[in-house]
């Protein structure tokens, strides 16, 4: 299965590459049709054959545009090309009068052939070139009125001959080359895909390796941390004196706080390395387990109301452990930063998702954030002000997590009314 | 304050731990909540699965639950339960897992959900809370009387 992805995408390198040596190439065409077309025009004063130059050569562009318009897709338009430039060197031809030099035309058509690489392109020409040369060779020989192949008198079977093998010859050569250019294109493009591969997966180990790294040093950092934390809650039980239950409390802060930028810096380290996952969602657990966990945060003791607001009517399919994150520090800064003068504090959740995305709003009624300080708040390690006891990573991570989704986030917010952010992210 | 009078929600608890203040903690944790009646300790995986197999013709006397914790010396929490899981029926019906650990790795988190001797993946440290939710999950285990 991984095999063939990576034939694809590296079959699909090549299609991109010929796509553009196809337009490239068509782009050049159209000025030597138009050439062409023009020495039809000039080569008329001489013999006054301006009814075959305009009538021929319209004819010839009339058939090579209107096959490109009605077939984009295939390359049948190139075929037309080749019969294309073989009349032209024909109606050269007979336009001179029969005029030896102007056989030269088939090969400058052979070569301009070359550019699309693909030497089946020389057949058409080919045919168009002995066909002609056999039909005006035999007709001008048997005494036709009107027809003018060559200005020799002689024309036998043995310098038919002889001209057609060394046209056939110029053809193969140039058939070979575009045969060669394509082969070594796709060997060169074969190369670098094989090389951005291996880098590719240089990456992915060290990357994983990273990801191991922070993980286990994150893991060893929090395991007697939460020793620590789990000791003072014994120890807090123990204790009755005021002073010493005091330095328990300011213990706990700091050990909390700790662990806190200890997890931020796995959640970031998570975000940044992780693929997006796609997988379905379901809004009202996601919350709860929120909620759940983030429920005996408050240190104040006060109860803080959720008001959770879900409009489901499709089903959702996002990155779980992102939309976790995000939910996690807005919903625990809501939680966090609540204003002690208001007697109902609240955290607001409101989610309404259609087919194409979802809309997450979190509110509170909070001490709110200063005007001045939004367009700062999500940078990294910006902390609004000394009050503030988290890492500076916490809305960081969360835009970043917002990023990963293509989402958007933004935010409104007053001092002493608190804070509403605004998130929205496609349903993919 | 320190010994409530009530009789304790379960007879008897396994805690496996490599980290001896964690097994202080869970001891002091479990039994400051009157968890359980008996609090066994195992610092050694390979060795707490050995004092289990050799309950296994007295069920009675079986851990109702067993913490885990996965970083482990010699046999982690994962190997311990790849064991587990080979052992007797009588064993597992009478045992339930918690995994604890300080591990917020969502792929840890997946491995234990995953395993289906794994009840709950709790995080450390234990606390009143974590022993709470349990007692109202398993109310039906504790002891009758």
């Amino acid at each position: 299965m991984q095999q063939e992805t990576e034939d694809l995408t590296q079959s699909i390198h090549i299609q991109e590459f010929l796509f553009a040596i196809k337009k490239k190439s068509d782009h050049l065409i159209n000025y030597f049709l138009f050439s062409f077309f023009g020495i039809g025009l000039l080569l008329a004063f001489f013999y006054d054959t301006w009814q075959i130059a305009v009538g021929v050569g319209s004819l010839l562009l009339i058939a090579y545009y209107s096959t490109k318009f009605a077939l984009p897709e295939s390359n049948f338009y190139q075929y037309v090309l080749s019969v294309v430039l073989g009349v032209f060197m024909a109606q050269y031809i007979y336009q001179m009068h029969g005029m030896f030099e102007m056989h030269f035309v088939a090969f400058i058509a052979s070569a301009i052939l070359i550019t699309y690489q693909n030497w089946k392109l020389q057949i058409p020409l080919m045919f168009v070139v002995g066909f002609h040369h056999a039909l005006f060779g035999y007709l001008q020989y048997a005494g036709s009125e009107n027809i003018y192949f060559t200005q020799l008198d002689y024309m036998s079977l043995q310098t038919f001959i002889i001209h057609m093998i060394l046209a056939g010859v110029i053809f193969s050569i140039c058939g070979l080359w575009a045969y060669q250019f394509k082969k070594y294109s796709e060997a060169h493009i074969d190369l670098t895909f094989k090389k951005q591969e291996i880098e590719n997966q240089e990456l992915k180990t060290a990357n994983y390796e990273l990801d191991r790294f922070v993980y286990s040093t994150t893991h060893d950092l929090r395991a007697p941390l939460n020793s620590i934390l789990g000791l003072i809650e014994i120890a807090e039980d123990d204790a009755t004196d005021e002073m010493t239950l005091e330095y328990f409390k300011m213990i706990k802060g700091s050990a909390q706080k700790l662990d806190g930028f200890v997890c931020d810096i796995l959640n970031y380290s998570r975000n940044s390395r992780m693929q997006v996952d796609n997988e379905q969602i379901n809004f009202t657990e996601l919350v709860n387990d929120v909620i759940q966990n983030l429920k005996f945060m408050g240190d104040s003791g006060r109860n803080v109301e959720f008001k959770i607001d879900i409009t489901n009517n499709t089903s959702i399919h996002s990155d779980k452990n992102r939309l976790l994150t995000i939910f996690n520090n807005l919903v625990s800064n809501a939680i966090r930063y609540q204003n002690h003068k208001i007697t109902n504090p609240f955290v607001s959740i409101k989610i309404d998702s259609t087919e194409t995305e979802t809309n997450i709003t979190i509110s509170d009624n909070g001490i709110g954030i200063a005007k001045e300080s939004h367009p700062k708040i999500f940078d990294m390690f910006y902390r609004v002000s000394s009050e503030s006891v988290g890492s500076g990573l916490g809305l960081y991570i969360v835009k970043e997590a917002v990023n990963k989704l293509n989402g958007i986030i933004t935010v409104e917010s007053e001092i002493g009314t608190g804070t509403t952010f605004f998130i929205k992210i496609p349903n993919n | 304050m320190d010994q409530p009078a009530a009789k304790p929600s379960f007879k008897k608890i396994l805690v496996i731990d490599d980290n001896p203040t964690d097994r202080y903690i869970a001891k002091r944790m479990a039994e400051k909540h009157n968890f359980a009646e008996e609090i066994i300790l195992y610092e050694s995986a390979r060795k707490a699965l050995e004092y289990i197999q050799s309950l296994e013709e007295e069920p009675h006397l079986l851990p109702q639950f067993i913490f885990l914790d996965i970083n482990m010396p010699d046999m982690n929490g994962y190997e311990f339960l790849d064991e587990y899981s080979k052992i007797s029926e009588t064993i597992k019906t009478n045992c339930i897992i918690m995994m604890i650990t300080t591990s917020i790795h969502p792929e840890d988190l997946k491995r234990a959900e995953n395993n289906p001797s794994v009840i709950r993946f709790l995080n450390k440290p234990l606390n009143k809370e974590k022993f709470g939710i349990i007692e109202q999950n398993f109310s039906s285990k504790k002891k009758s009387s």
